[in-house]
């Protein structure tokens, strides 16, 4: 899968594109843990490019999620479409997340996180 | 809409097979000209299922451990999309497995059996049955929208 990142400041925003199955989720996970280990506290997970997330998918976000909890860093999700929300919703997992419309608002959110 | 169409395909239980089954469900779609609006519930759903055998039923026996899968569309309003996944791993219901608690908070929050409760929740019948040592899992949708419930 192909996976576009973005820095904004103390930000960074990672892309996932396309769909984010049992497959392709692995690759996804090796990218956020790799920039968590790096030390990437305040990190924007943009969805506008999945077709559709599964169980495994969501299994990444949770990962960010815990590692990303406040006050040791932020993590807020964007661009989720029609499918990607049902799945969230579906699985009670809306209320885990801080959700913006689009990216700049996530970037913007993550900017103004204290510290 | 067509006269529908019906696709078997033999896949190995690994990734590569997983990936194989997607492609060939959403070429199903293209040359039935069905929507990813409509069709995206199947193909999640087949994804947690073939994730579950291959990772769990079929684990470990590689390439020479295959899944039959019957991918089946027909038309009508709305179209009505069938799919049967079967393997000859131990007996294996998924459907006895318990609801995870999708109310839990972060930490709390269990992964495992998640996919099968968002089967279930997706589909509008799902069947297991254990036949001459196979497994046998049949999954049923009428491919109407599907809209998040806040919209």
């Amino acid at each position: 899968m192909e996976i576009a990142e973005e820095r904004s400041g103390r930000s960074l925003v990672i892309a996932p594109l396309g769909r984010l199955d049992s497959v392709s989720s692995g690759e996804l996970e090796r990218v956020v843990v790799a920039r968590l280990d790096a030390g990437e506290r305040r990190l924007a997970i943009d969805m506008a490019g999945v077709e559709y997330v599964s169980s495994a998918g969501l299994r990444v976000l949770l990962l960010a999620a815990k590692r990303l909890k406040p006050p040791a860093g932020a993590l807020v999700l964007c661009g989720i479409g029609p499918s990607v929300r049902t799945v969230l919703e579906l699985a009670g997992f809306m209320s885990l997340f801080a959700v913006e419309p689009a990216r700049p608002q996530a970037i913007a959110r993550l900017e103004s996180t204290a510290p | 809409m067509s006269a529908g169409e019906t696709r078997r395909l033999s896949v190995p239980a690994t990734d590569e097979g997983i990936r194989a089954a997607l492609d060939a469900l959403e070429g199903l779609w293209t040359a039935q000209g069905v929507s990813r609006a409509v069709s995206w519930p199947v193909a999640v759903s087949l994804d947690e299922v073939l994730a579950n055998v291959v990772h769990h039923a079929l684990a470990g026996r590689g390439d020479s451990a295959r899944v039959e899968l019957e991918l089946q569309l027909e038309p009508g309003d709305p179209p009505r999309c069938e799919v049967r996944v079967e393997d000859d791993g131990p007996a294996f219901d998924p459907l006895a497995a318990a609801a995870p608690d999708t109310a839990a908070g972060l930490d709390e929050r269990p992964i495992g059996g998640l996919g099968i409760e968002l089967v279930k929740r997706l589909m509008d019948e799902v069947h297991y049955e254990r036949k001459q040592g196979r497994n046998r899992l049949r999954l049923v949708r009428r491919l109407v929208a599907m809209e998040p419930e806040g919209a």
